[in-house]
């Protein structure tokens, strides 16, 4: 069952694993681990640059890879809404009390709120950033195939960490058709009108105790199967990952060297912050 | 549920480390006390599909006050303590990271957060009993208490790192947070109410899942 049920403007798991298994672009041929040192100097990026115009270049340059990877973005557009909430729910309210040059003032009766030149800035920077991010992180996880994240996953985690990592993947995609079905048959009875706290509540706190119970009586099914099969407390994911050729290793220091440059010199209508 | 409603580059880089390296070194301790239990395969099991169940209950949009989403890390920490609770947030928030809720750079400070509410819930729930023999009334309160706890941390967090690109005092930054913390508690009130429905609902079905602080 499709994760679109429960929410569509949350990213589809399912989805998001047809496309990275699928497998038929020039960038899943490129090293998981390319792609993973491309995610941290990304983060690097936006967490050293306050400069506007770099952010914006780099959104269009991450749009651009996303879609040159014959992934949705119209999907991807519907996928924002939660970190633009999350940028806004924050940076949103302090944007009105941000020091600058006004642009409008709201008259609440009360007191006014004053919008600046710098709120305006700081909010369309923020939700930038976070824009990058995402869109890199899901492009990452659309062209990468599962084995590679689970033997990435296997290799950068200590056990037992790692087991349980690779272990509640797994689980994931059982535990959202589960609730995924729970959901629909709430919908289908009139469950998602909004009534009472108390109704509501319970509804959805019986949606959950069932999510959890039966993830706890999988889980100690799947343990005894898994302990008659041998299981002593680890995992492998033995897959070999494809290291990064010459070009690999060429495109991330030739990235590494521009952020420095970037942070560096290029300067911004608040500077930068290292 | 609390978290640091930002996504990656609201931090300065000597922050995001800051945050990184003391979530790591409580994850540490996690794992070596776990290691020197010998934790049972049958526990990691549990942990996996618990982690996946919080994950999942997460996506859930429950129509009150306009749509909330709950993370239930109080009730994490109640069904498996602290020390599987704090591996499990982690591996949440990387999995939240991973499909933009929350950045990468802010995973650390959402699992110092996500810990103290799980640890406070957990501490609060069992400390309780001899006082609330009652499921539902203790588990609300671990709740509201971890929560409240979370949002105290989440506050700290924020004022101690600040936020760049925002050049308003102190003052004006604690008056944003604490309107934050406010709707915060406010959608805990309904998180300390489902949850402790969904405990209540356990000790019922399933007591043992809740162990010495059960019915």
């Amino acid at each position: 069952m499709s994760q679109a049920i429960i929410s569509p403007h949350i990213p589809d798991l399912d989805l998001i694993t047809v496309y990275a298994q699928r497998q038929d672009t020039w960038f899943s041929g490129v090293s998981p681990w390319t792609k993973f040192a491309g995610l941290f100097l990304i983060v690097l990026l936006v967490t050293l640059t306050k400069n506007l115009l770099v952010c914006i270049s780099l959104y269009v340059v991450v749009l651009l890879v996303y879609a040159a990877s014959d992934l949705p973005v119209r999907k991807l557009f519907s996928w924002y809404l939660i970190p633009v909430l999350f940028v806004l729910s924050l940076v949103g309210i302090m944007a009105w009390t941000e020091p600058g040059v006004p642009l409008f003032t709201l008259d609440l009766g009360i007191f006014p709120l004053t919008l600046t030149d710098a709120g305006a800035m700081l909010v369309v920077t923020l939700l930038l950033k976070a824009l990058i991010s995402v869109t890199y992180s899901l492009f990452f996880l659309m062209t990468t195939r599962y084995q590679y994240f689970s033997a990435m996953i296997s290799r950068i985690f200590p056990s037992p960490l790692d087991q349980i990592f690779l272990m509640a993947y797994r689980f994931l995609f059982l535990t959202l058709s589960m609730i995924g079905a729970m959901m629909k048959a709430i919908r289908s009875r009139g469950g998602g009108i909004v009534r009472s706290l108390r109704v509501q509540g319970r509804i959805f706190a019986e949606v959950f105790a069932l999510v959890f119970i039966r993830s706890f009586d999988r889980a100690e099914r799947v343990s005894r199967a898994m302990i008659s099969r041998g299981y002593q407390g680890k995992l492998e994911a033995a897959t070999d990952i494809p290291r990064p050729g010459l070009s690999g290793y060429g495109t991330i220091a030739v990235s590494l060297m521009a952020i420095v440059l970037i942070a560096s010199f290029v300067p911004d209508q608040w500077g930068l912050v290292w | 549920m609390a978290h640091v409603h930002l996504q990656d580059g609201s931090f300065s880089l000597f922050w995001v480390v800051v945050w990184w390296a003391a979530a790591l070194v409580l994850i540490g301790v996690s794992l070596l006390i776990l290691r020197s239990r010998k934790t049972d395969q049958k526990k990691i099991t549990v942990a996996a599909f618990c982690t996946a169940a919080a994950f999942a209950v997460f996506q859930v949009s429950i129509p009150i006050f306009g749509g909330v989403h709950l993370t239930l890390t109080p009730l994490i920490g109640i069904l498996t303590g602290p020390l599987t609770g704090s591996l499990v947030v982690l591996i949440v928030n990387i999995l939240s990271a991973a499909i933009g809720h929350g950045g990468y750079g802010l995973i650390g400070a959402n699992t110092l957060i996500n810990i103290v509410e799980v640890s406070v819930g957990y501490a609060v729930f069992r400390l309780s009993k001899p006082l609330m023999p009652g499921l539902f009334p203790r588990a609300g309160i671990a709740t509201v208490l971890g929560l409240l706890c979370g949002n105290v941390a989440m506050i700290l967090i924020i004022l101690v790192s600040g936020i760049q690109g925002v050049s308003q005092d102190m003052s004006a930054v604690l008056g944003g947070l604490s309107l934050i913390a406010a709707i915060n508690m406010g959608v805990a009130v309904v998180e300390a109410f489902i949850t402790g429905l969904i405990i209540a609902y356990i000790g019922k079905v399933r007591p043992d899942m809740l162990g010495s602080g059960g019915p």
